[in-house]
């Protein structure tokens, strides 16, 4: 299976739970939880490119989608 | 300055600020950690004589960007003046 940031896991599902449940959920974890300490020199972003992204390394940048959608 | 309209420059100058200054905070934290990096002190010195002139530049055109002796003032007192930060 390939890396990603995203992880699952699956919660107990009570027999009375009111709401669908939801078997599998997803969590995000950040970038520079597997970079150790960062190396000089990392490629980087463009400055409006950073400020878009909230970061100025291509390396610490986390993007985010909605797991739960279908597609 | 009165209560007119500003043109996208003024805007498309404000977001080059904001860019920069992005950057030089960016480069802040980075620095914080890695204070031997020689490559990223002069980035960061770049940075920070642009953010410097690109200040200077809005300033000289649209009136002070901060108050209490940070930015110059033209006569009469500009610091009064509409746009206000949280109005542009």
């Amino acid at each position: 299976m390939n890396f990603t940031n995203r992880k699952t896991y699956t919660p107990f599902i009570g027999r009375y739970d009111p709401c669908q449940p939801l078997p599998v959920r997803a969590y995000e974890t950040p970038p520079q939880l597997y970079l150790g300490f960062q190396p000089p020199g990392l490629e980087q972003f463009a400055p409006k490119e950073a400020l878009k992204r909230g970061t100025l390394w291509p390396a610490l940048f986390s993007p985010y989608t909605n797991p739960y959608e279908q597609p | 300055m009165a209560n007119e309209a500003l043109p996208d420059d003024f805007y498309m100058l404000m977001e080059d600020l904001q860019a920069i200054d992005f950057v030089l905070v960016e480069l802040n934290l980075y620095l914080d950690t890695h204070p031997d990096d020689i490559e990223a002190v002069k980035q960061f010195n770049t940075f920070a004589q642009q953010s410097q002139t690109l200040r200077r530049t809005i300033e000289e055109k649209y009136g002070p960007l901060m108050g209490a002796g940070k930015s110059y003032s033209t006569f009469p007192w500009a610091w009064a003046d509409p746009p206000w930060p949280w109005q542009v």
